[in-house]
């Protein structure tokens, strides 16, 4: 029962941030499940995996409301993701996967140091390409913009699918800094939409997970409602925050994030 | 083809507050069917949780396999209704892109029918090559 209940609460705080940072739960949930916890690593993923579909599902009802989410240009990506995650399998053959989790550790402190040259959200430009708007409670006003870039996002984010279906976590944290950095879409509506395209992959591994008999209630369970939990509450603060807190958060969890992938690479057990 | 509206073209940009945006039907349907795959996910955990806790073997560790689902279901299995509770919330987002393709159809949008078609095709052949 303290179990349960551990994990409820572990969950919930995985909820609030990786749906205010639109990168799912999993950042936090397999490492805690596996070390703190002794959950199989197997079990581990596939529990955090439940987790990443929970917060998009759950996160998404608050997003569209606002019509923070880019529907169509979500569409348009989950395509490249969800090819590049099919191919997974065949990059997993070519490249060592310590390798991969080197360089992902690598582009991890690259982004986070992108991100944090420059002391705000982008500047919206209002191009043609899949033009959204949406009202802004921190900054007072309406956001209005459109995406450029389409053809580099696009391809980048095959090679976003494919690592993140290799490595079985990581989708947002590409996904996020893609369209913000490179796409012109402001931060808010980056993590609205990068948190609806995080239920797509997430929802194939886990239906593949489930078939394999790794799937496992009794953590599964807890963790999803902890994380719907965590999640209603996670979107509501990347609403009402500016920007500017929003990105440092990011910065710190990306940074978090590539320690733990640099250890992995060098064997060390994470 | 109107492939790139804006988002809040339908409300139009309305100054009055977060409370303001009028939603396209393709939010509209995306919204639905997350919020209802939520709601009878989470119904049909809590049921299974309530199970388990008086079954004399507690929390269940283990999923029951689809063949075995309805027998199960039918004696009060705690397993049950907790694997079927997670397949719910794992189907929920298929069953979005497919609601997606759906919404875009009505809107004679076929650009974006053909894209989240691509999405769905790509998902379930996913699945399929997993298994294998």
């Amino acid at each position: 029962m303290a179990v349960i209940v551990a994990i409820l609460v572990v969950a919930f705080v995985a909820g609030v941030f990786g749906s205010m940072l639109g990168v799912g739960g999993g950042v936090i949930m397999v490492p805690v499940l596996s070390l703190a916890f002794g959950v199989p690593i197997k079990t581990a993923i596939a529990t955090s995996i439940v987790c990443v579909i929970a917060t998009s599902s759950m996160a998404q009802s608050t997003f569209a409301a606002r019509g923070m989410t880019n529907m169509r240009l979500g569409m348009v990506l989950e395509v490249a993701t969800t090819l590049g995650a099919v191919a997974g399998g065949i990059t997993a053959v070519l490249v060592d996967g310590r390798v991969l989790q080197a360089a992902f550790a690598v582009v991890l402190f690259y982004v986070a140091w992108q991100m944090s040259r420059r002391r705000g959200d982008i500047v919206p430009a209002e191009t043609a390409l899949m033009p959204s708007s949406y009202y802004d409670p921190a900054e007072g006003r309406q956001v209005t913009y459109g995406v450029h870039g389409l053809g580099l996002g696009f391809g980048l984010s095959i090679v976003a699918g494919n690592v993140s279906g290799l490595l079985g976590v990581g989708g947002g944290a590409f996904k996020v800094p893609i369209m913000n950095l490179l796409m012109g879409v402001p931060l808010k509506a980056t993590i609205a939409t990068s948190n609806l395209m995080i239920g797509v992959t997430a929802a194939t591994g886990a239906a593949i997970f489930y078939g394999r008999g790794y799937m496992d209630p009794y953590w599964a369970v807890p963790a999803a409602l902890g994380i719907l939990a965590g999640a209603r509450l996670g979107p509501r603060l990347a609403i009402r925050l500016p920007s500017r807190v929003l990105i440092i958060v990011f910065e710190i969890v990306l940074a978090v994030f590539g320690v733990l992938m640099l250890l992995k690479a060098l064997g060390v057990g994470v | 083809m109107n492939g790139d509206r804006p988002g809040g073209a339908s409300g139009g940009p309305v100054p009055g507050g977060p409370a303001a945006h009028v939603m396209e039907p393709i939010e509209r349907m995306v919204s639905r069917v997350l919020k209802a795959g939520i709601a009878i996910a989470v119904a049909l955990m809590a049921v299974g949780l309530v199970l388990s806790v008086f079954d004399k073997e507690g929390m269940p560790s283990h999923v029951v396999p689809l063949a075995d689902l309805p027998a199960l279901l039918g004696q009060f299995d705690p397993a049950a209704y907790l694997s079927l509770g997670l397949m719910v919330l794992i189907a929920t987002p298929f069953v979005r892109v497919a609601g997606s393709i759906i919404a875009f159809a009505r809107e004679r949008d076929l650009r974006y029918v053909l894209v989240t078609a691509i999405v769905f095709t790509v998902m379930c052949l996913s699945v399929v090559l997993g298994k294998a």
